[in-house]
């Protein structure tokens, strides 16, 4: 048990009956599972059906669980197999029906402007091409870059969560991130310099309209 | 060993590209999603997590019970000399004007259990002699004797 993370103390804690236990559990990754969802299923209303999935599942097969490792580790496991059921269900619909094809762009929720300090903006359209890099990936490496940056597990870790080898695992993620730094690394310049064009018309706009 | 590549590097942490993910707008649930997990986390504490292992534990042996009861129970065995066909026929003769016939159907002598009376078996006898169904009424007699060797045939006339 000493080498048990809190998470895991959590889990079994929840597991014999402590119900504060799942919200401490439940506020601690319910952002890094919904982003893990939403940046995998590229819709938000897929993404928030498959995430109430993931609990629903974790709840539900809370008496069998032992603390073999990383709770992390377990709950991406389980979200990993939802989101394979997600995306079988997803296969069978008609093409007009699926959910990549419905909202690849209306997926990630927009910050609206005015929260955006000016000085932040450029910055913006900078991650923006990030996440158009990231959903361009296929989507096996898309998942292995997801699961290091959003939970921070190890490669072993994410050949657990995603049932595949070592070997596998470490060369999916490293294919993703030479991807994206390489989409980023093009796609930057550009991107910025559209920013500031934005900026200039906006600023011509609002003295035009004063 | 192979020199350090771009996978190592971002391994170590704090990468450019981690640096700039993790500065990458956040969203999170909405409020309506919590609420939604929440209750089904609520719903659930009433039961126990065994419960459900019981309770499918607890039908499959009462399915299996109630099919080895059907299969095996204990069953009035089959006799061949029941003479259910009697009993119909006696049923079926509720038309008749003859009230022996119109008894409620008994089972017969080869019950002994449930045999009738001497008396009561030489009425039906009588009576099916008196319908005219005389080899139904020679078989009974056969039947009679069987079960009452001792009984003398100057008792009744039905036995004459």
């Amino acid at each position: 048990m000493e080498s048990l993370d809190e998470d895991a103390r959590l889990m079994l804690r929840y597991r014999d009956g402590d119900a504060d236990a799942f919200l401490a559990l439940y506020a601690r990754h319910k952002g890094p599972l919904y982003r893990y969802l939403l940046r995998q299923v590229r819709n938000a209303g897929a993404a928030a059906d498959v995430f109430q999935e993931v609990w629903s599942r974790l709840i539900a097969t809370r008496g069998r669980y032992e603390a073999r490792a990383k709770f992390a580790t377990y709950l991406f496991h389980i979200a990993h197999n939802c989101m394979v059921d997600f995306f079988r269900r997803d296969l069978r619909l008609p093409q007009a029906a699926r959910s990549d094809e419905a909202a690849a762009h209306s997926a990630e929720p927009e910050v609206p402007e005015y929260q955006r300090p000016d000085g932040i903006a450029e910055f913006a359209e900078q991650q923006s091409a990030l996440l158009a890099a990231l959903s361009s990936l296929p989507q096996e490496q898309r998942e292995a870059f997801l699961l290091h940056e959003e939970t921070g597990l190890s490669i072993e870790e994410i050949a657990r969560v995603t049932d595949v080898g070592l070997e596998t695992a470490k060369s999916r993620l490293r294919y993703a991130i030479g991807k994206l730094k390489k989409a980023l690394s093009a796609g930057l310049a550009p991107e910025a310099e559209r920013a500031r064009s934005r900026r200039e018309l906006k600023a011509t706009q609002l003295n035009a309209s004063t | 060993m192979h020199p350090p590549d771009d996978l190592d590097e971002y391994l170590r942490g704090g990468s450019a590209l981690s640096r700039q993910y993790r500065r990458e707008s956040a969203p999170a649930p909405p409020h309506a999603l919590d609420r939604r997990v929440l209750r089904s986390s609520s719903r659930a504490e009433g039961r126990p997590p065994y419960l459900a292992p019981l309770a499918f534990a607890a039908s499959v042996l009462l399915s299996v019970a109630l099919v080895l009861a059907i299969a095996f129970g204990p069953q009035r065995p089959k006799r061949a000399d029941d003479t259910p066909r009697l009993v119909r026929v006696a049923a079926r003769a509720d038309a008749s004007p003859n009230s022996a016939l119109n008894r409620t159907p008994r089972i017969y002598s080869s019950d002994p259990l449930r045999a009738r009376t001497r008396s009561a078996w030489l009425a039906d006898i009588a009576a099916l002699r008196r319908s005219g169904r005389n080899r139904e009424a020679d078989a009974e007699m056969l039947r009679f004797r069987r079960a009452y060797p001792d009984y003398s045939s100057g008792d009744s006339p039905v036995l004459r």
